[in-house]
């Protein structure tokens, strides 16, 4: 595609050609000619985009605030020059450029390579993907430019934080809670010795005894004794009202953090742990241990966004069932536009479960953004006292997280209420 | 903190066609070369510098050029310079070897082009001062000029004060100042002259756009000044003084300059060919040192450490080296071909037919020397347009590229 110089150079040349006809005017022909003819000769080359494009991540998932290094190697296969050529490896608007840069005016003969090296910050959790790359063609002197692209992504996924909640957990008054794994005396996937069983297909290999096998001819299987886990159930809040606040600082990141980090410290206790999240649907991720739940947990979290009205009672009255029972339960919500948390609240107490309320302060959350007068702050801010103090009367551990308050701090205030 | 393994994959054309995981931390941090981009060394680099000469080069060709086609002997500074010796009835305070007074024709603009070249390398390596020092020297050079207009005045005034009294200044005390108001007449006459080398010069070390601008700006400003004085209407009411203009018909005649033992253009055609093309010349390489050092100034620190960014920034250079040569020289001859395409055109038409029509057309003036040259031009030029999709031209200067970097 020309350029407005060769737009302008080419009808330049034409209009003096004919105002020279006009006025007999040599210089001004000769001179609209050699435009004409400069435009002519420079179309006679084209770069071109038939490069082969290789990017290389440090790192396919990673954690909110890291950075990832990422490498463009960009080969030209062909036999002729690429000419002028303008790389841009498109990077998603949340990441930050921290060293180096995403693009590189290039100019490639025949199998030759350049790499583009450079360095991004993650500063939001989320699924990403960088590419495709974009190519531009520029001609030497300016007077032609074609767009291409090289439909190439790398996909990624940036984790929530995680903080370390340990410290607060030891000092807390409810060590009951979070016992971590404890042997049961009932048959499952755990370490200890429990009995032999005769072997039934699907059961592996590896955990026949084959000094039963030799001693009775028949396949016998060792089972372990189950290792007790607490079954604990994370509950997220991402309904719209979670917004509240900054980019990087409102209920929903804050709690995206919390519920990533209480997950990672109960999965390396060897506790089974779920994650409901809820907005404007309902997701729920069954109770279960190890890195895969872990980076199951991660991942829900990282796609998480604020959307929808579901109240907090209709999560619990369609998950009732299958929460274990007596099993700890820790809603991570603002508590706020939703009048069936105290009834919902009620209910999980009623059951027998440990109800723990970490709850961001919205308030306090919206004031990063709007100036709330002091007044109506004030009388907010004690609504806000009324609806945790109501919430901490029917048996719940209320935490009231302020946006200055690391996860741990406020994790030690399960003792004031 | 890594959270997984890193994910490498590779496109061709636009297709997925390999991927496999390597561990994270295989991405190696950009690396630190000898050389840089910093404006400070890249100013130095053998391309920069060999660019910026081409476009002087061009700069001093194209005006003199422009000053042998039209200016000496019909519009000369050195007419203006006699004309007010004459009128005010001494000699101008500014030399004769300054001003080329001294010398006959082109040659007389050989120093002033020097002046003008150095008073523009001055303004560029003042634009490199720091802003504390370029308002000294400016403050200092204003200063300097007051003085020199009107500082004698002064004293001389104020000494008539001091004897006479309160009275209005004496002939003695006005006559001081007709020597710094003819010197500054003749700087002002002589800059006006200059005025595009100045501005050109500016541009092209002073990385100016602006100077590059305003130099073309004015070459081509004058050309269209001079195409309407010299238009035979405005000519005649011009009287004496447009007789001396060029004019079209001292373009007239046989085609003597060439290539290939071909007569294509007559030596004014190809005058004013030059004129054109040095102009694209100085444009194209003074804003492409422009362009490359504004690429380069914009990287951030690390990119301009990185050899692979040193590596390429070379390349592209090299780059606009080769096409400024190649490209520009095949416009010049491209041109020439197409001002003698009509010719060529007629005399194959007559030994073909052996008509009479086609040597009855080459007689023609009207068609000689507009519609059918500019039309035979175009032509010409549309031919050479098309013969892109023939000859594949990348592909042949590819295939001896690699060969060459084969060997």
């Amino acid at each position: 595609m020309w350029t407005r110089k060769a737009s302008f150079t080419f009808a330049g040349g034409i209009s003096l050609i004919l105002i020279g006809m006009m006025i007999s005017n040599h210089q001004m022909m000769i001179l609209g000619l050699s435009f004409v003819a400069f435009i002519v000769v420079n179309s006679w080359i084209s770069g071109h985009g038939d490069v082969e494009v290789q990017r290389t991540l440090s790192a396919d998932n990673l954690y909110k605030g890291d950075d990832l290094y990422v490498e463009l190697l960009v080969t030209n296969r062909s036999s002729r020059r690429t000419q002028t050529l303008e790389v841009y490896d498109n990077v998603p608007h949340e990441m930050k450029l921290r060293s180096g840069l995403n693009q590189m005016q290039m100019n490639l003969g025949p199998g030759e390579s350049a790499r583009i090296r450079y360095v991004l910050r993650c500063p939001l959790r989320g699924h990403f993907s960088i590419g495709p790359v974009s190519l531009r063609y520029r001609n030497t002197f300016n007077l032609s430019v074609e767009e291409m692209f090289v439909d190439h992504h790398s996909d990624m996924i940036v984790f929530p934080q995680l903080r370390d909640v340990e410290e607060a957990f030891i000092r807390s008054r409810t060590p009951k809670m979070y016992t971590g794994a404890t042997t049961l005396r009932t048959p499952g996937p755990g370490t200890e010795f429990y009995s032999l069983r005769e072997y039934v297909p699907g059961d592996p290999f590896k955990n026949i005894n084959w000094k039963a096998f030799a001693r009775t001819g028949d396949l016998m299987i060792n089972e372990k004794c189950r290792d007790a886990v607490t079954d604990l159930y994370v509950i997220l809040d991402s309904r719209d009202i979670s917004r509240i606040g900054t980019v990087l600082k409102n209920p929903l990141e804050v709690g995206t953090v919390a519920a990533a980090s209480l997950a990672n410290f109960f999965l390396q206790r060897r506790d089974s742990v779920s994650l409901i999240i809820y907005d404007e649907k309902l997701s729920y991720l069954p109770p279960d241990t190890g890195d895969k739940q872990h980076f199951k947990i991660l991942s829900s979290l990282a796609g998480v966004a604020p959307k929808g009205a579901m109240p907090l009672q209709a999560v619990t009255n369609s998950l009732a069932a299958r929460f274990s029972r007596g099993s700890p339960i820790f809603i991570i919500s603002s508590c706020e536009g939703d009048g069936t948390v105290p009834a919902a609240i009620r209910d999980l107490v009623g059951r027998g479960h440990e109800v723990t309320v970490l709850s961001p302060s919205s308030i306090d959350f919206e004031r990063l953004v709007s100036r709330i007068p002091r007044m109506s702050y004030e009388v907010l801010k004690l609504e806000r006292q009324n609806r945790m103090t109501s919430l901490a009367g029917f048996g719940s551990q209320v935490i009231d997280w302020m946006p200055d308050m690391d996860l741990s701090q406020a994790l030690l205030q399960v003792r004031g209420y | 903190m890594d959270a997984g393994y890193g994910l490498e994959s590779s496109v061709i054309a636009g297709e997925r066609v390999l991927g496999g995981e390597i561990m994270a931390g295989d991405v190696s941090p950009q690396e630190e070369g000898n050389r840089t981009l910093h404006l400070r060394s890249l100013r130095k680099q053998w391309q920069i510098i060999t660019l910026q000469i081409i476009a002087t080069v061009a700069l001093v060709w194209m005006y003199m050029e422009i000053v042998s086609t039209y200016v000496v002997g019909s519009i000369d500074h050195t007419i203006l310079f006699r004309m007010l010796e004459e009128k005010v009835g001494s000699e101008l305070p500014v030399g004769d070897w300054l001003t080329g007074l001294d010398q006959e024709g082109v040659a007389s603009y050989y120093v002033p082009i020097g002046v003008g070249l150095s008073i523009g390398g001055g303004m560029s390596l003042l634009a490199f001062q720091p802003p504390k020092r370029q308002q000294k020297i400016k403050l200092g050079f204003v200063i300097g000029l007051i003085v020199i207009l009107a500082g004698r005045f002064v004293m001389n005034y104020l000494w008539q004060l001091w004897g006479e009294g309160w009275t209005v200044p004496d002939d003695n005390a006005l006559a001081t100042l007709e020597w710094p108001l003819l010197m500054i007449l003749s700087m002002v006459i002589l800059m006006l002259y200059l005025l595009p080398v100045i501005m050109g010069t500016r541009g092209i070390w002073g990385l100016s756009r602006k100077g590059v601008a305003w130099c073309i700006g004015f070459v081509l400003l004058f050309l269209a000044i001079h195409a309407i004085l010299s238009f035979p209407v405005v000519k005649a009411q011009l009287g004496g003084y447009g007789d001396k203009l060029a004019t079209l018909d001292v373009l007239v005649g046989a085609p003597t300059v060439g290539f290939f033992g071909m007569n294509l253009v007559t030596e004014q055609q190809f005058s004013l060919i030059m004129i054109a093309c040095l102009i694209m010349i100085f444009q194209e390489s003074a804003f492409g040192v422009i362009r490359q050092l504004e690429y380069a100034f914009r990287l951030p620190e690390s990119c301009k450490r990185d050899p692979e960014y040193v590596k390429q920034v070379d390349n592209v250079l090299n780059g606009h080296l080769r096409h400024t040569v190649i490209f520009l020289t095949i416009t010049t001859l491209s041109t020439m071909v197409a001002l003698g395409f009509h010719s060529v055109l007629l005399d194959f038409v007559e030994g073909v037919t052996g008509s009479q029509w086609a040597s009855q057309v080459s007689e023609s003036i009207e068609l000689t020397l507009t519609y059918g040259l500019v039309i035979s031009a175009l032509l010409f030029l549309a031919l050479m347009a098309i013969l892109r999709f023939f000859v594949p031209w990348q592909r042949l200067w590819g295939l001896v590229e690699s060969s060459f970097s084969r060997s």
